[in-house]
């Protein structure tokens, strides 16, 4: 499913979080939003699910050419991971995963059979066979983000919003589930956006690389062209590299 | 040989804390605090039980049959039946409100929800005799369409309701502010509808706390007497509630029913207290 915003902005009081925002996310695109902390990257990943909504005005979302913009999050259903993974943390492993298709309305809802199934494969892909009557309390924090990613697309969501995944994680863990997600995304196609604020994480992972920065994109690119062809000052010191 | 700078402890005792006190100052303070304690609060309550058997057990079960006894008590039972539900609805609307939404007044709101701390009960009665008594502010449109809410049922409710309203929306709030909504988010985006939200995953992460919250709101509509006094008009065998029914009792001089009614209300305070501690581990443990 692709996304199409168009002249997002949203103010919080006087500070300007997001600046006139225009970006378009191909299907099956895996797209990386990296910035300083503070640069709106978050901000946007929100009110592309809903959790946040655009200061009313000109701008929209469409998510593959049907307006959103007023929709409420549970009517988007884009699947959302969050950096501290929320798990519901009274249910176990399994009700947590199985959740998003057990509050489906009565006539889309799979029978119980299914769910379980759905489940039992879910946890299988994410190597956490056995641990489904487990609590999240008693899982580590890569496994229960691996819980969080199964949850979200238990409910195949056209669209997976990943806000800084990774980003509680120690070092090796990080590039484990990396790998993982960049996987994933190869087997299924499924339109990703991830922020991050790490460029190394956007570089391997990312198909393109959004740059942000106060509330304005700086430039879009694959890896190799922000890489070689920087835009503006900014975006050269942030990466890191020099500009020709 | 150079003098050499002993590092090593001399002897061999445990190691005090840098905040711990010393013995004398210790039982000091806490003989204080438990003589205290003692004296206030567990002396009047084992007088109140060994006035209410001061006959035997047939002078306390004599108590409880009058009429006007069991009137009183079927009166309280309804107020509270009442006033509960209503009031755990408000506070959490209110803890809702007041958690996840930032607004204009929002501390106002908060200031408010405090108000019957720091009100004194009889004015709260008061109020609502100048809005609602025959002479008040609505008082005769009520009487021209035969609506007694001073002297009756509603009145009675209606102020215990004002004296309640604090107690689960206090306990809610700081509690849904610190969990933050995370949780709730994931399950929006999971495509769970509000209701679905909250049955699934606010309730149960908040069940202690507002369990907590209504056990205090059911102890003090029990026992509220002050705003109750105002509004009630103590007439016996329809407006008395428990403890107006006590102090009728106590001032004809009928110590063994009015001590042996009172002890009923003693009781319910002790089983609030264990109640009220078994969910504060729960919601320790939670």
């Amino acid at each position: 499913m692709s996304i199409h915003i168009h002249n997002i902005s949203k103010t919080f009081g006087s500070f300007h979080a997001l600046k006139n925002v225009d970006l378009e996310v191909n299907t099956g695109e895996l797209v990386a939003l990296l910035g300083p902390s503070g640069s709106g990257k978050t901000t946007l990943l929100r009110i592309i699910a809903g959790l946040e909504f655009a200061d009313p005005g000109e701008g929209s979302i469409q998510f593959h050419g049907k307006e959103v913009t007023n929709h409420s999050a549970y009517e988007r259903k884009a699947g959302f991971v969050f950096q501290n993974y929320a798990l519901f943390n009274h249910m176990t492993v399994a009700e947590n995963i199985a959740f998003g298709l057990k509050v489906m309305p009565r006539a889309t809802r799979p029978e119980r059979e299914d769910i379980d199934k759905t489940v039992a494969e879910l946890l299988r892909r994410i190597a956490l066979e056995g641990y489904g009557d487990r609590y999240p309390s008693q899982l580590s924090g890569g496994q229960k983000q691996r819980v969080a990613l199964a949850r979200a697309l238990a409910v195949e969501p056209q669209v997976l919003l990943l806000d800084e995944p990774f980003g509680a994680l120690d070092a090796k863990v990080r590039k484990t589930l990396r790998k993982w997600l960049r996987q994933f995304h190869d087997e299924t196609k499924v339109t990703t956006l991830f922020v991050t604020h790490d460029q190394d994480e956007a570089f391997e992972l990312a198909d393109r690389v959004v740059v942000l920065h106060e509330g304005d994109i700086q430039q879009v690119g694959s890896p190799q062209q922000l890489r070689e062809n920087p835009k503006n000052e900014f975006v050269a010191d942030f990466l890191d590299c020099v500009m020709i | 040989m150079p003098a050499i700078i002993d590092l090593a402890p001399t002897h061999t005792a445990r190691p005090r804390k840098a905040t711990s006190d010393s013995l004398p100052a210790r039982i000091l303070i806490i003989g204080t605090a438990v003589g205290f304690m003692g004296l206030m609060f567990v002396l009047p309550l084992i007088i109140i039980f060994q006035e209410a058997f001061r006959k035997g057990w047939e002078g306390f079960a004599e108590a409880f049959d009058d009429r006007a006894t069991t009137h009183a008590i079927w009166l309280t039972l309804k107020v509270a039946a009442i006033t509960v539900p209503l009031n755990t609805l408000f506070g959490l609307a209110a803890a809702w409100c007041l958690s996840r939404f930032r607004f204009r007044g929002r501390r106002l709101l908060s200031s408010l929800i405090e108000l019957p701390l720091w009100v004194s009960p009889v004015i709260a009665g008061m109020v609502y005799v100048l809005l609602f008594g025959a002479q008040g502010l609505f008082g005769p449109s009520l009487k021209e369409h035969g609506i007694k809410i001073i002297f009756a049922l509603p009145g009675i409710v209606l102020s215990t309701i004002f004296v309640t309203f604090t107690f689960v929306a206090r306990v809610l709030a700081p509690q849904m502010e610190a969990q933050g909504q995370a949780e709730e988010e994931a399950a929006m985006t999971l495509g769970a509808n509000g209701w679905q939200m909250f049955w699934r995953v606010t309730l149960p992460k908040i069940k202690w706390g507002l369990l907590y919250g209504i056990i205090l709101c059911n102890a003090r509509s029990m026992g509220e007497f002050g705003a109750v006094s105002v509004v009630s008009g103590h007439i016996r065998n329809k407006t008395n509630t428990v403890p107006l029914h006590i102090e009728v009792l106590y001032n004809e001089y009928q110590f063994v029913p009015a001590f042996a009614v009172a002890s009923v209300l003693a009781l319910l305070a002790l089983v609030t207290l264990i109640l009220k501690t078994l969910t504060t581990t729960q919601r320790g443990a939670a």
